[in-house]
């Protein structure tokens, strides 16, 4: 979801090949499944997950450690996309297969990392060598003391139901022609809509200096659908709605049918028709429950990450101290079944956890990979996440959302006498960790008044710094629901996360909009509102 | 990093099989097959230490197949022969099932592409004199990549004893190498550098907190001043301590070449033919039509000497251009690919853009510009009684709805009170309508400063809306 001044930062981008533009060749997946174990989806270690033997990873570890290294791994990965789209009402499909393995040595805390799209051992081992010169210690070279491994296990499991090959080409065809009828046909003002669905498997096998070897096969599935709308005026609005997991497609039935998705996309457009423009000013803000989990991820996630707070993001040494208002407890948790941020392991071969951040408003621990969980002190958490054998981990979130609380939903609008209702954050967000100033642009919003949800709105944006946001949070509803988010976080490589919150108001936070400005409001300042 | 045959070899090859295995059944295809090999370093570098990094040597293939109408692509990195036939006999198969569009096309002379010289081998007549490629950025060991990252890290934290580190500190280079071939038996090479920087440092004043960055890149590996990068990083945190929010109100606005950039970005999205084509551009049915202030003119120019995306030929073989896009406020052109021209009856301006072997590519810009006007800066400045110098936006990508225009940009800058900066603003919101912001441009200055592919001069808007405290 938020790029965090990371569209900047990797300003040299030519010649790598980005993962949001891949596809793929139902034969070549195909291939690549027949030797996989995925039609279980174990997070144990089948024999079927294996793309390396144990000796070849053995070697390759000894050689990353060979030059004085702390700590060395591999990690091997082969990865298809398979992706339809229908754009104009045109569709179409396009593949990828990649793979490669990522070697890494850490030195010092300093990291030291290259890649191969080789399987070769030669070709793996000598990338391997090349990484351990880079870290070597001056004096260090010793003949490759041979790693001992031992299978990680774990009692999680992602299935895959059904796999993308057991699909035919032909049958996602016929989907995306009823979706794209669906969509063209919700309402006559629509001008133009796009459905994308990508299915990618990633099979990754994992051996660690500290002697761990985990292997697992994740099929994450995504679906996104956007309509366009001009009114009689000649206004145009546009509008998305998305979902992901890591499933298969049965997955996406009920409120995740791909039906609920395009409909939803045509319903949000439509209103935006009939908003006006969003006030703007600080004042009190109701946040619907679900997607809006996002505020989380941005107002204050980040900046709980342990490479950032190592850093001094504006969390540094608040563990233990007041970061959210009483009654607010926010959870990482990299074990919801299906949901885009659950795995067995990290890619650091680390099993994945819950993980308390922040307890009735108090900041009991950071989201730790490794190494920058080391360097705080603390022992991974099981953020240690990566894009793809190209880049080395870092600390991410998985599925972090606000734990429910003890206030009847319906109450919460009810009580707030003017300000705004979002419903849906879609529109995405970007933080600055070091003042812990973020953002969120409204997808969906209404104007809230004598209690009530009125007029929907547009063009609204929320921003303020995140530890007076989280401490202005007044009233935390007892809505909690998770939402299975196909959107990917960005910080310098991307990852899929989950969000989740429950109904919630903060009291005063600065409201952007080009309508009318708002002086005043009560309970926007000061005390409880 | 140097030209390999090999690679030439595998995309004619790629072709080859396309057309073979189509014959096989008794069709014809057209195939363009394009291999990009790449080198790049990235440094990370934090306290004046390494902390991170990351060597990249990588190759791979995309494929566009076209069948009856029908258009197929796929990629991958594996470029053995056989896993290239894979790949290529999968989208022959494949491409059945997508929808026909009469407007496909694989291009050949007659849409603008172009060949190298002597089949390819040689690369494209006349690339030398676009300066977009040069050796030493690959060439240099990396331990002086390692010192670059450093020495900008450390220009920053030597400015003041109030930078209390860096959050970001990266150097980043890349050599890239791009080989097409095509069944319309255009083949050609040519290859593109870059190489470049950037810094985000935390100042801190008692109990202020504030951040601040810089970033540049160049295609020459002289054209990066790390140390500059450095300093200008740790001057804009150190400018917003003290920063507070101001009320609402509407007021001009003073828009630094940093921000511009990121504007004309967003507008150029808006300008490319596929979108307007699609019904998703406002600017549909504007050609010809005053869209912009009088004196606001924006360029697209593929072939700008030492730009960061300027090169011969763009994604699909076709001649890059110089494109004037909007002139003293008119609109005269989209930008087009081989498929948009076709369908809109117009001819490619050498806008195919794609970011690697694994993208397919779309419609994209170059090296995109607003032409310099001939007041000063500092004059612009001096001439606003009160108003906001705008130097932060938070989350563009997120604040401003490219379907209608509307934003509301959180940001950050400094209050202008008759004719100069006095404090620093955090806390704020930036309002309105991009469309009608272009019509508000009242003056563009002389200073063009390009970031990266963009550039922009300081210009001045004469009103936005402000939402404050």
């Amino acid at each position: 979801m938020s790029q965090k001044h990371m569209s900047r930062r990797t300003f040299i981008g030519r010649g790598s090949a980005g993962l949001a533009s891949v596809a793929f060749s139902s034969a070549l997946l195909e291939a690549l499944l027949a030797t996989t174990g995925c039609k279980a989806g174990p997070g144990g270690a089948a024999a079927s997950d294996v793309i390396m033997p144990d000796d070849v990873l053995a070697r390759a570890v000894s050689h990353l450690m060979s030059r004085g290294a702390d700590f060395g791994d591999v990690y091997v990965e082969r990865a298809a996309f398979d992706a339809v789209r229908s754009d104009d009402r045109k569709i179409n499909t396009t593949t990828t297969i990649e793979k490669g393995v990522g070697l890494r040595a850490v030195k010092d805390g300093r990291t030291f990392y290259a890649y191969t799209d080789s399987f070769e051992p030669e070709r793996v081992y000598e990338t391997a060598r090349y990484v351990a010169d880079a870290a070597a210690a001056p004096a260090a070279s010793t003949a490759p003391p041979l790693v001992a491994l031992a299978p990680l296990r774990s009692p999680l499991s992602f299935p895959i139901r059904p796999l993308p090959s057991e699909v035919g080409v032909e049958e996602k065809i016929e989907l995306f022609k009823a979706l794209t009828d669906r969509a063209w046909s919700a309402d006559p003002r629509v001008v133009q809509a796009v459905q994308f669905l990508r299915e990618i498997i990633r099979q990754v096998n994992i051996a660690t200096s500290d002697g761990a070897i985990a292997r697992q096969t994740l099929g994450l599935t995504e679906f996104i659908a956007q309509t366009y709308v001009k009114g009689a005026d000649g206004q145009l609005q546009a509008a998305w709605d998305q979902r992901g997991a890591y499933a298969g497609r049965g997955f996406f039935t009920g409120d995740n049918a791909f039906e609920k998705v395009v409909d939803a996309a045509a319903a949000k457009a439509l209103k935006l028709l009939e908003a006006v423009d969003s006030p703007r000013g600080v004042f009190p803000v109701v946040l619907g429950p679900g997607m809006n989990g996002v505020l989380f991820h941005e107002s204050c996630g980040h900046g709980m990450e342990a490479d950032l707070v190592f850093k001094g993001s504006n969390y540094k040494d608040q563990i233990g101290k007041r970061t959210a208002a009483k009654g607010v407890t926010l959870v990482d948790d990299g074990t919801i079944p299906e949901f885009p941020g659950s795995y067995a392991f990290d890619d650091e071969a680390v099993a994945s956890e819950r993980t308390v951040l922040v307890e009735d408003g108090v900041q009991r621990s950071y989201m730790c990979d490794r190494i920058w969980g080391a360097k705080l002190g603390m022992r991974s958490t099981g953020n240690g996440r990566r894009q793809s054998f190209r880049y080395p981990p870092i600390p991410r979130m998985r599925n972090t959302f606000i734990e429910k609380g003890g206030v009847p939903a319906a109450d919460i609008v009810a009580a707030t006498k003017r300000g705004i209702y979002v419903a849906d954050v879609s529109g995405g967000g970007q933080v600055d960790v070091i003042t812990g100033n973020f953002m969120m642009g409204v997808g969906e919003g209404y104007l809230i008044e004598n209690g009530r949800v009125t007029r929907p709105i547009k063009g609204a944006t929320i921003s303020g710094m995140g530890i007076e946001a989280m401490k202005s949070i007044d009233l935390v509803g007892d809505d909690l629901a998770m939402f299975p988010s196909a959107g990917r976080c960005g910080k310098m490589q991307t990852a899929p996360v989950g969000f989740g919150m429950p109904t919630i108001r903060v009291r005063g936070i600065l409201v952007g909009g080009k309508g009318e400005a708002w002086t005043d409001i009560e309970g926007a300042k000061g005390g409880r509102g | 990093m140097n030209f390999k045959k090999s690679y030439l070899d595998i995309a004619a090859y790629a072709v080859e099989r396309a057309a073979r295995s189509a014959a096989a059944k008794g069709g014809r295809v057209e195939a363009e097959a394009c291999v990009v090999d790449t080198e790049s370093i990235q440094v990370n570098v934090s306290g004046r230490a390494v902390e991170q990094m990351n060597a990249v040597k990588e190759a791979g293939i995309g494929v566009r197949v076209l069948r009856d109408g029908r258009m197929a692509f796929g990629s991958t990195n594996d470029l053995s022969k056989g896993a290239v036939r894979d790949l290529v006999e999968g989208l022959v198969k494949k491409a059945v099932y997508h929808t026909a569009d009469e407007f496909h096309v694989v291009p050949g002379a007659e849409d603008g592409a172009i060949g190298g010289d002597a089949g390819g081998a040689a690369g494209y007549a006349g690339a030398a004199e676009l300066a977009n490629y040069d050796p030493q950025v690959a060439g240099t060991p990396v331990q002086e990549k390692v010192g670059r990252a450093l020495r900008m890290e450390a220009a920053g934290l030597d400015t003041s004893p109030k930078i209390a580190g860096s959050m970001f500190a990266v150097y980043q280079d890349a050599a890239s190498f791009t080989y097409l071939a095509s069944s319309k038996g255009l083949s050609g090479w040519h290859r593109q550098s870059g190489c470049g920087g950037g810094v985000e440092f935390t100042a801190v004043d008692g109990e202020a907190r504030e951040s601040g960055s810089f970033v540049q890149g160049s295609v020459r590996w002289d054209g990066f001043d790390p140390e500059k990068v450095g300093r200008k990083a740790a001057e804009n945190a150190l400018g917003m301590l003290g920063a507070r929010p101001v009320p609402s109100a509407e007021l001009p606005l003073v828009v630094p070449p940093e921000i511009g950039t990121e504007l004309w970005s967003f507008v150029a999205g808006m300008l490319s033919a596929d979108e307007v084509q699609k019904g998703r551009s406002l600017f549909a049915g504007k050609i010809g039509s005053e869209v912009a202030a009088k004196g606001f003119t924006l360029v697209d120019d593929g072939r700008r000497q030492g730009g960061m995306a300027t090169a011969p030929v763009d994604g699909e073989g076709v001649a890059t251009q110089t494109t004037p896009l909007i002139v003293d406020g008119v609109l005269k052109t989209y930008l087009y690919d081989c498929y948009t021209a076709r369908k809109g009856g117009a001819k490619s301006t050498g806008n195919r853009s794609r970011s690697g072997y694994g993208s397919a590519g779309g419609v994209g810009t170059t090296n995109l510009y607003l032409q310099p006007g001939d007041v000063a800066p500092e004059e612009i400045l001096a001439g606003v009684d009160r108003g906001f110098y705008l130097t932060v936006v938070l989350g563009l990508h997120a604040a401003i709805d490219t379907a209608s225009g509307d934003f509301s940009i959180p940001a950050a800058g400094f209050m202008i009170e008759k004719g100069r900066k006095t404090f620093p603003v955090r806390g704020v919101t930036i309002g309105g309508n991009l469309f009608e912001l272009l019509k508000a441009v009242d003056k563009v200055a002389s200073d063009l400063t390009w970031f990266q592919t963009v550039g922009s001069p300081t210009v001045l808007v004469s009103h936005v809306k402000l939402g404050g405290s």
